[in-house]
């Protein structure tokens, strides 16, 4: 193995060859600069992969031929070496990155990056306290120099404000070390960390030295000069600065945080979660991109420190934790800035303009996902073990903080992603090859770690699971046609059910059924999508796999990894809708924040554990039992948009695509259903203070139906109305799953499968009428009955199946409800579903007479029917609707012997087509014979007189002898409830809405004011970190006194 | 046949027979109230067979227009919703010919097939383009979420009382007295429904849907000839069949066409009489009452069975 000192030796060597090279000779500078960081990225990587692999063992080098303390030493172990290597190639991609600027710049400038880079692999190495300070020094004026790389003016500034506070920090460092040598005679390190010196009477010593450390980090709220550098510097400075810069000093500190004990590790914790949430929530304030990615660096830096401070015993776990956040942010920070080198303005929007080329956009995705933790990136496996731990000491405010500022994060965080894809850039992308090359390799690197973090988890290898392989097999194939995509995609979904539908109970089946073979089905409506479709499939068969893999998962971990992967699929197909950017942005927010919940309550059910399986949900402690139920339940109720968690669905769903909203409706919020399945199925009925947590379900599930319904039914928009109705349907069957009887899990399970096909259906009709009416705005539309048939009958009989008229199925839903409710208990809540009921009617009368009835527009007469690939889905639906009218058998029966195991009853008997209950009878074929023998009887009599009737104009109509010629004026349709909504109108008062648009600005607010601190003046913030210091010190005294 | 247990081709007979009762039942009846009605007001009313007349007429108007298939269909939807219904009710306790086709279903098929023939008509009267047709439709639809409710309220206390969904059964067991009847056993539950079968009579002060004077008969407006002849059959037949249900459930059914004949006639008579006294209420005030007075008696009707 080469001797790591070459890193050091290489660094300082080039620094020199540089200086004796001719100012002309910039190219071979260059070149020499590459040369000399390539090596030294060499010699790092070499360390790390002989290391990791167990061929090299740690090493440690003295210097000047002594042993500590009377020399220094150097120490190469696996993190010194990951870091270094992260360090150097962040410096030679970066170099890559600037070369036109170091050119311009000269050798000086080349030789103060090998200087910098130098100096961090140096501070990552070293075990010398003093040693320590004389790197952070060259640091200091290294960074202070590159600053001046920039073109923008403001870096000048930049650059001075950050010597000021540089050489306060400097000073209290050195301060601390003499104080430290005193008091512990040694600088070594390991001697310091060998007596600790913890709150004793020399603990000033080690404070400054560790707060010293610590404002290296630009820890909130004294950062204001890091901001400025983050502003104005190059891109590829501001790359190094935050990924290799902040990835040294985060080791720095965490030797000396080891060295100083654990008394001090409280220090580093708070400091760390302050940091972290002040920054994620002044971010959203900002529309500057490098500001904004300058207080995520401070924001993500903060919560390794935290993990530094709250994990300082864990040994292999903290470099297991610290190490996935802190890679994640490296790479994905690095690839950010980057990026943003390519982006000519300045402005979040600007950044539409990397659509011009879709790998950016996959790597802006890939980084922005890498930030989030989001699986399969080391973050994702970071944040799970991390959370599990906390919940295994018990600190649950700890987990809520730290989930809700991460979940601000990811509102920011997307909020970009989503301005990059739905707004327009005012300038051209600065196409540039090698620094499209540079983002790129930091892309793949991203995808590699997330191989080996999943290799050396001990939990599933995310990035290997075959759905999310064919899911990102969509990424090359991208450049193909639409179609053929879709014809894989298709048969990828179809053999991917058969391949898993083995051994699965039929509840998973129906499922399963449901969301993969539902998806096909519903995939062949994008036969209709023309050209290439980019950036379609990708996330549609991430939903997917999401979703096969939620309902095969058996163990905690699994299934929160195959949930995260249906958001994230989800919402970059919702996003893909013409008006989405906002409710795309406000499903992730909430979908996120459900998955948090979902993350914490598998936590704390672990019980220390870092996985287990589902079916153990059954045995968590009765004492936090209630607590895991509540967070479990809160996850998935805001994935089926519970009354209070809703207010993302209806623009989320409506704005999609034609052949989007019925996937996001009719299957993905199934997901949601089968999580309470799960649920209730392992935890059953838990009490917490008293109350039965099932009896408030049942009431949450009747105040969706009836509220969603009532909603549904003040819509102008079509899409808005089936959305609100999606709300009042997955009311019914959380009302269904939560009445805990066997007829009720029934009732869920007719809906799951009726909701699925009519919720399906409707979506693929009213989205075919908006292609061609091009409007959603039912009032704009009327009489499209003849020239639209084939969507009249779908949607005819999608609302006689919703509306449960016998003799289609939604009846069959009503039949189990009413029986379902006999034994039960719980009366009230009933109410509220007897009033979902009629006012069902409302939207769904509604809906097809808007559209399809009354007068037809003038600007409509010519609309054709809806494309032949958009109504076959529909019509299989009718067809399947029909059937299971008739036979509902075929698919419930098995499902209720099932769900007769659970509860070990069997309320149902199945005599041939006839099903009894203790209560009363259903025989669907008889409702039918009936209905069919009288309706062709009246029909034929009606014929019968009737044949001969002369079919008119529009307008003859018997209209006080006069003849209307308008049919804006004739067509009723606008504010059609317009009594109704005098009576019930107080229902519609946007009361959630409100909340959480008063959340988001209470944050945004505080946001803003927070911001007034950051004045811009190099003297204002040294003394605000002169008064941060003294307030870190007396909180950290006070509190160990 | 195992979907039509002992099914023997002469129900249908059975079935027609009942219906042909129920429907001239229907005819005459109708007639016979609106014959008390002008009595009451002093004038001298229709003949008792001014129904028959009138559809006679309207099947034997020549001028007939459609306006499409929908609008063609909707009397069909009506009518199928009347018969249908009167079809899946016992009408004659413990007669073997009237049991009609009950075994296909229960109450809750008798309570949802209600809107089967509205919601098919509506489409129809939709379809003719005329705006007091939708307008009529519109209040209609939004009058009847909140008038079905104690009606809702009144048969699930009542099933819970019987612990049946079964028309029969719950006949069954209030034979032997007339305090067996629900009415007695279970006032709170009578009232509620009673307040939902007024609510949806169509007549005052609950007709806003027709609301003959502003809006010329609403969602009919359009039809004409037999398409209206099929909607008058209805109009005698469908009131008939929905009290027939009312008066299985709290009124002890009836055991023969007599006993039949006069409790339809009193129970629709309370329709009659409450709509002569009070004038018309707007839709938003029909809800508030629903609201105030029914929905309270159908609380306290599932809170104390």
């Amino acid at each position: 193995m080469v001797s790591p000192l070459l890193i050091l030796a290489a660094g300082l060597g080039a620094a020199f060859l540089l200086g004796l090279l001719r100012d002309s000779s910039e190219r071979m500078a260059f070149y020499l600069t590459v040369i000399a960081l390539g090596f030294m990225s060499f010699v790092g990587l070499s360390w790390t992969v002989s290391l990791a692999l167990g061929e090299a063992q740690p090493v440690e080098i003295y210097t000047a031929g002594a042993r500590p303390p009377f020399a220094i030493n150097l120490r190469m172990g696996l993190p010194e070496a990951a870091l270094t290597s992260v360090v150097t190639l962040t410096g030679l991609l970066s170099a890559v990155f600037m070369r036109r600027d170091l050119m311009r710049l000269g050798r000086r400038a080349m030789a103060v990056l090998m200087v910098l880079i130098m100096a961090l692999s140096g501070l990552i190495m070293t075990r010398d306290l003093f040693n320590l300070f004389v790197f952070i020094e060259l640091i200091v004026i290294a960074s202070a120099g590159l600053v001046l790389l920039s073109q923008d003016t403001r870096a000048l500034g930049a650059g001075f404000k950050y010597l000021i506070v540089s050489q306060v920090i400097s000073i209290l460092l050195l301060v601390g070390v003499i104080f430290t040598y005193h008091a512990n005679g040694s600088l070594n390190i390991d001697d310091i960390a060998a007596t600790p010196m913890g709150f004793t009477g020399a603990s000033l010593a080690i404070f400054l030295v560790l707060i010293a450390l610590v404002l290296e980090l630009k820890p909130f709220p004294a950062n204001g000069w890091a901001l400025d550098i983050y502003e104005a510097a190059h891109p590829g400075f501001s790359a190094l600065f935050s990924a290799a810069s902040g990835s040294a000093a985060l080791f720095a500190v965490l030797k000396l945080f080891e060295a100083a004990g654990p008394d001090w590790a409280p220090l580093a914790t708070g400091i760390g979660l302050v940091t972290f949430v002040g920054a994620n929530i002044l971010a959203l304030a900002q529309d500057h991109d490098r500001r904004l990615l300058g207080y995520s660096s401070v924001g993500q830096i903060g919560l390794v420190l935290m993990v530094v401070g709250y994990g300082y015993d864990w040994d292999a776990g903290l470099y297991y934790v610290a190490g996935g956040l802190l890679i994640s942010h490296a790479i994905a920070k690095a690839g950010l800035f980057w990026l943003s080198g390519l982006v000519k303005a300045r402005k979040l929007s600007d950044w539409a303009a990397l659509r011009q080329n879709p790998a950016l956009v996959v790597a802006f995705a890939t980084f922005i996902a890498m930030l989030t933790g989001l699986p399969p990136f080391p973050a994702f496996y970071a944040k799970w073990t991390l959370v599990h731990a906390m919940a295994d000491y018990g600190d649950y405010p700890l987990i809520a903080i730290f989930l809700i500022a991460a979940l601000i994060e990811a509102a920011v965080l997307f909020r970009w992603f989503g301005m990059a894809i739905k707004r327009e850039a005012i300038r051209p992308l600065a196409y540039n090859l090698s620094h499209e090359t540079v983002v790129l390799i930091a892309m793949t690197a991203g995808w590699a770690l997330s191989f080996v973090w999943g290799a050396i988890s001990g939990l599933d290898n995310l990035v290997t699971l075959v759905p999310l392989l064919f899911a990102l097999l969509f990424l090359p194939l991208d450049i193909l046609p639409a179609r053929i995509k879709n014809v894989i995609a298709i048969a990828g979904l179809v053999l991917w059910f058969f391949l898993s539908k083995d051994g699965l109970d039929p509840l998973r089946l129906i499922f399963l059924t449901i969301m993969v073979l539902g998806g096909a089905l519903l995939l062949l409506a994008s036969f209709h999508a023309k050209g290439r479709r980019m950036g379609f499939y990708t996330p549609a068969m991430l939903m997917f796999a999401g979703m096969a893999l939620l309902v095969t998962a058996e163990t905690s971990f699994q299934f929160f990894a195959a949930w995260e992967f249906l958001t994230v699929g989800s919402y970059f197909l919702i996003l893909r809708g013409h008006d989405s950017e906002p409710h795309a942005l406000s499903y992730i927010t909430f979908s996120l924040g459900g998955a948090f919940a979902l993350l914490a309550g598998f936590a704390v059910a672990s019980e220390g554990q870092f996985v287990i399986p589902l079916a153990n949900l059954s045995e968590v402690a009765p004492e936090i039992a209630p607590y895991v139920f509540v967070l479990l339940a809160i996850g998935f109720l805001t994935k089926t948009a519970i009354m209070g968690l809703h207010i993302w669905l209806p623009g989320a769903h409506a704005e999609a695509e034609t052949d989007v909203s019925p996937m996001v409706s009719g299957i993905l919020l199934k997901a949601g259903l089968f999580g309470l399945f799960v649920l209730l199925m392992e935890m059953g009925r838990q009490e917490l203070y008293g109350v039965d947590l099932t009896v408030l379900l049942v009431w949450l599930g009747a105040i969706s139906a009836f509220i969603g319904a009532v909603l549904a039914a003040f819509q102008e928009d079509a899409k808005r109305l089936l959305a609100y109705s999606s709300i009042s349907q997955m009311g019914y069957a959380v009302f269904g799953l939560a009445l805990m009887n066997h007829l009720g899990w029934l009732l869920a399970m007719m809906f799951a499968i009726n909701h699925f096909v009519y919720k399906s259906m409707l979506f693929l009709a009213v989205g075919g009428v908006k292609e061609r009416t091009h409007t959603k705005l039912m009032y704009k539309m009327g009489g499209l009955i003849t020239l639209m048939p084939y969507s009249f009958v779908s949607v005819l009989v999608g609302i006689i199946a919703m509306s449960g008229v016998p003799p289609l199925s939604g009846f069959g839903g009503r039949w189990i409800f009413y029986n379902a409710i006999m034994s039960t208990d719980l009366r009230l809540p009933m109410i509220l579903i007897f009033m979902a009921g009629p006012v069902g009617f409302l939207y769904l009368f509604r809906l097809i007479h808007t559209i399809f009835l009354g007068q037809p527009k003038d600007e409509l007469r010519k609309v054709k029917e809806a494309p032949f690939w958009i109504i076959l889905p529909q019509m299989i639906f009718v067809a399947f609707l029909i059937a299971f009218a008739a036979l509902p058998g075929m698919v419930l029966q098995r499902v209720d012997g099932y769900i007769g195991t659970l509860f070990g009853d069997r309320p149902l008997v199945w005599t041939g087509r006839i099903i009894d209950s203790q209560y009363g009878t259903w025989n669907p074929v008889a409702i039918w014979g009936v209905i069919i023998v009288v309706f062709v009887t009246v029909l034929l009599l009606l014929v019968w007189m009737n044949h001969n009737a002369q079919h008119v104009k529009q307008f003859n109509i018997v209209f006080s002898a006069e003849r209307p010629f308008k049919p804006q004026t004739t067509h009723f349709a606008w504010n059609f409830f317009a009594p109704y909504r005098k009576a019930m109108g107080f229902l519609e008062m946007p009361v959630s809405t409100s909340f959480w648009t008063g959340v988001s600005n209470a944050l945004h607010g505080t946001a803003e004011f927070s911001r007034k601190f950051y004045t811009g003046n190099g003297q204002t913030y040294a003394v605000q970190l002169m008064l941060f210091v003294v307030a870190v010190y007396l909180i950290s005294m006070g509190a160990s006194s | 046949m195992t979907a039509f247990p002992n099914f023997e081709w002469v129900q249908i007979a059975y079935a027609l027979l009942t219906l042909f009762i129920v429907i001239n039942y229907g005819m005459v009846m109708t007639a016979v109230v609106r014959k008390i009605g002008a009595r009451v007001g002093g004038r001298y009313g229709i003949p008792v067979w001014q129904n028959y007349v009138d559809l006679l007429k309207n099947i034997a108007l020549r001028s007939k227009i459609s306006h499409g298939v929908m609008y063609y269909l909707g009397p069909v939807f009506r009518l199928t919703g009347g018969v249908g219904l009167l079809m899946f009710v016992p009408t004659i306790y413990g007669s073997e010919w009237h049991q009609n086709f009950s075994y296909a279903g229960d109450l809750i098929l008798a309570l949802y097939f209600v809107f089967f023939g509205t919601l098919g008509m509506a489409l129809g009267a939709g379809e003719s383009g005329h705006p007091h047709s939708a307008i009529g439709v519109s209040r209609g639809l939004a009058q009847v979420t909140m008038a079905e409710l104690p009606l809702a309220l009144g048969v699930y206390a009542l099933s819970l009382q019987y612990g049946t969904l079964d028309i029969t059964k719950i006949v069954a067991a209030q034979q032997g007295s007339i305090f067996n009847w629900t009415l007695f056993t279970n006032p709170l539950a009578t009232v509620a429904a009673m307040v939902a079968f007024v609510g949806t009579m169509m007549r005052s002060p609950f007709d806003v849907a027709m609301a003959p004077q502003e809006i010329p008969i609403g969602p009919p407006t359009e039809y004409h000839s037999s398409y209206l002849a099929l909607m008058q059959t209805n109009r005698v037949l469908f009131p008939v069949a929905k009290t027939v249900i009312y008066m299985n459930l709290f009124f002890g059914g009836a055991t023969s066409w007599a006993e039949f004949a006069i409790k339809v006639f009193c129970l629709y008579m309370i329709s009659v009489v409450i709509g002569v006294v009070h004038p018309r209420f707007r839709v938003e005030q029909s809800i508030r009452f629903f609201l105030k007075w029914g929905l309270p008696l159908g609380v306290l009707a599932i809170l104390t069975v």
